[in-house]
C-alpha cells in the first residue's frame, strides 16, 4: 500500500465516521424530541388516522363513514376532550377492545417488531455488501489477506442495522395497552371498584381500602362514597358504644352527600333506611328511605337486603 | 455435507410440529369470542334508557347482566329476537334470573319502540347515542350479547346471531363454575 493511498483514506474514513454518527444522532434526537403542542381536533385527526375502521377493508377511522368508525371517531373525540390520556394511550384503548388489528401502524413490540427492525436492518447490510464488494473490487487481495476484518465489518453493520431498527421502532410503533405510562385512569377506578365489591364479601378491610383508594382518585364517586360508609358502619357495629355513635353519624353523613352528589343513586337511600332503623332506632324515617329505595330499583342483593328489613320496620311501626 | 443433512433434519422436525400443532389444535369451537375483556372488570357504562330512566351498569352488581347489543334494522339481530324473548321469560321465573338490557346501536328510539311492540320484549333498551358503550365493549357490529356476573366481571362474549337456547346453556354453565 503506497502512503499516498493511506494518507487518502484517512479523511474518506473520517467522512465514514461523521456520516454514521450523524445518522445515529438524527436517529437519537428523533426518539427523543417531543411534538409541538397540537390542537384538539389536530389530535384527533392524528388519532383516528392511525386506527382502521374495524368493519371496512383498508380505510382508516378518519375516513371512513362506517356507523363503527363513526362511533370510534367520537370516542376518540370524547378522550381528547377529557385531556386525561395521550395519543398513544387512546390509540392503546381503542386496541384493547377491539384488538390488534385495528392498528395502521404495527407495535413495536414482539413479532410485529419485526416490520420496523428488518427495514433498517437490510438496508444496513446492504450497504455493508456493497462496501465489501467495492474493498474486493479495488484490492482483492485485501479479502483473503485477513479474515478479521471482515468479521468486524460483519458485526458492524449487524449492530447497526439491529440498532437502528429498534431506534425506528422505538419511535413509531404502537403503545401496547398495558406500556401506557399513566394507565388508564377509568379502567384503573372500575378495576379497583370491581375488586372492592368482591371482597366486600370476605374482607371487609380490604374493601374499605379499596374504596379508600378510588376515593383518591375520585373524590366524588358516589359508590365508593356510599359503599366505604355502610362497610365502615358494619365493622363499627363489633366495638363499643361510642365508636358506633361516631360510625352512625359519619355514615348517615356519607350517604347524605352520595345523595347530594346523585339523587338517584338508590343504594345510599337504601343503606340510609337501614343504618337509620338498625343503628339509630328511627323506624319512621327508615320505612321513608326504605320505600324510596324499592322503588328505586336498587341492585339485587340490596334489594334482599331492604324487603327482608321493611317488615321488621313495619312491625315496630305496629 | 454433515450441516446440510443437520439443516434438513431440523427443517423437518418443524415442520412437523407445526403439522402437530395445527392438528392438536381445536380452533374457536367454542360459542364464546375472545376478548381483552373477558375475566375483567365491565367497562363503566352510564346511559339512560328510551324511557328516559337513568342507568348505571356498575350499580347493577349483585345480579347477572345480559347486554344485548342490538338494531332495529339488522336481520340476524330479528332473527335472534325470539330467542331471546324466550330466554327473558324463562330466566324472569328465577330468584337470580339474569338482567337482561337491550343497547342500542346506531337506531332511532322510535324505531326500537316501535319493533318491540310488534315482537315483544319488555326489558329495558340502553341508549348508546353515540357509540361509546359499543366501543367501550369493542363492538364493530351488531348483534353481540355479553354476559356480565353479579361482581362486575366481564364473562362471556357471542358475537352474532344468538341459536335458540344458547344463552340458557351458557348460563347454567356460568352459574355452576361461579358457585364451584
Amino acid at each position: 500500500m503506497s502512503e499516498t493511498t493511506a494518507q487518502r483514506r484517512v479523511p474518506r474514513r473520517a467522512a465514514w465516521l461523521v456520516i454514521i454518527v450523524a445518522a445515529a444522532a438524527l436517529l437519537v434526537f428523533g426518539t427523543v424530541r417531543e411534538g409541538g403542542p397540537l390542537t384538539q381536533q389536530d389530535r384527533i385527526d392524528a388519532v383516528t388516522k392511525r386506527i382502521a375502521c374495524p368493519t371496512c377493508d383498508g380505510e382508516s377511522v378518519y375516513v371512513s363513514r362506517a356507523s363503527a368508525a363513526e362511533s370510534i371517531r367520537a370516542e376518540v373525540a370524547r378522550q381528547v376532550g377529557d385531556g386525561v390520556r395521550t395519543d398513544d394511550e387512546i390509540v392503546a384503548y381503542v386496541a384493547e377492545r377491539f384488538g390488534g388489528q385495528v392498528l395502521l401502524v404495527p407495535r413495536a413490540t414482539g413479532l410485529d417488531a419485526v416490520v420496523w427492525i428488518l427495514p433498517p436492518l437490510f438496508t444496513a447490510v446492504l450497504l455493508g455488501a456493497l462496501w465489501l464488494a467495492f474493498r474486493r473490487w479495488r484490492a482483492p487481495s485485501v479479502a483473503t489477506a485477513t479474515r478479521r476484518p471482515l468479521l468486524v465489518a460483519l458485526a458492524l453493520v449487524v449492530v447497526v442495522g439491529v440498532g437502528g431498527g429498534v431506534l425506528v421502532a422505538r419511535q413509531s410503533g404502537q403503545r401496547l395497552p398495558l406500556e401506557t405510562l399513566t394507565g388508564g385512569i377509568e379502567d384503573s377506578t372500575a378495576s379497583l371498584l370491581a375488586q372492592a365489591r368482591l371482597a366486600s364479601g370476605t374482607d371487609v378491610a380490604s374493601a374499605i381500602e379499596l374504596y379508600d383508594r378510588v376515593l383518591v382518585t375520585d373524590p366524588d364517586n358516589v359508590e365508593a362514597i356510599t359503599y366505604r360508609a355502610w362497610l365502615v358502619m358494619l365493622s363499627a357495629r363489633q366495638f363499643d358504644d361510642d365508636l358506633q355513635r361516631q360510625a352512625y353519624g359519619a355514615s348517615v353523613a356519607a350517604f347524605g352527600r352520595a345523595l347530594e352528589l346523585e339523587p338517584s343513586y338508590v343504594d345510599a337511600l337504601c343503606f340510609l333506611g337501614i343504618v337509620v332503623f338498625r343503628d339509630g332506632g328511627d323506624a319512621e324515617s327508615s320505612r321513608e328511605f326504605l320505600t324510596r329505595c324499592l322503588a328505586g330499583a336498587p341492585p339485587a342483593e340490596v334489594k334482599g337486603l331492604v324487603e327482608s328489613l321493611l317488615g321488621e320496620v313495619e312491625a315496630a311501626l305496629g | 455435507m454433515k450441516a446440510a443433512r443437520l439443516g434438513a433434519i431440523v427443517a423437518a422436525l418443524v415442520l412437523a410440529a407445526l403439522v402437530a400443532v395445527l392438528i392438536v389444535s381445536d380452533g374457536d369451537g367454542d360459542v364464546g369470542a375472545r376478548s381483552p375483556l373477558l375475566g375483567q372488570p365491565a367497562p363503566a357504562v352510564s346511559t339512560t334508557t328510551i324511557d328516559d330512566q337513568p342507568f348505571a351498569l356498575a350499580r347493577r352488581k349483585g345480579s347477572w347482566v345480559v347486554l344485548n347489543f342490538f338494531n332495529s334494522t339488522c336481520v340476524p339481530c330479528i332473527a335472534e329476537h325470539p330467542s331471546l324473548v324466550e330466554f327473558a321469560r324463562g330466566e324472569s321465573s328465577r330468584v337470580d334470573g339474569v338482567e337482561l338490557y337491550t343497547v342500542v346501536n346506531d337506531d332511532a328510539d322510535d324505531a326500537v319502540r316501535d319493533f318491540f311492540t310488534s315482537n315483544g320484549g319488555d326489558w329495558p333498551k340502553l341508549r348508546d347515542a353515540d357509540g361509546a358503550i359499543a366501543v367501550a365493549f369493542g363492538v364493530a357490529k351488531v348483534p353481540e350479547t355479553w354476559i356480565i356476573d353479579p361482581n362486575g366481571f366481564v364473562r362471556l362474549r357471542i358475537i352474532g346471531q344468538l341459536a335458540s337456547g344458547v344463552l340458557e346453556s351458557q348460563m347454567t354453565r356460568l352459574r355452576e363454575t361461579s358457585e364451584s
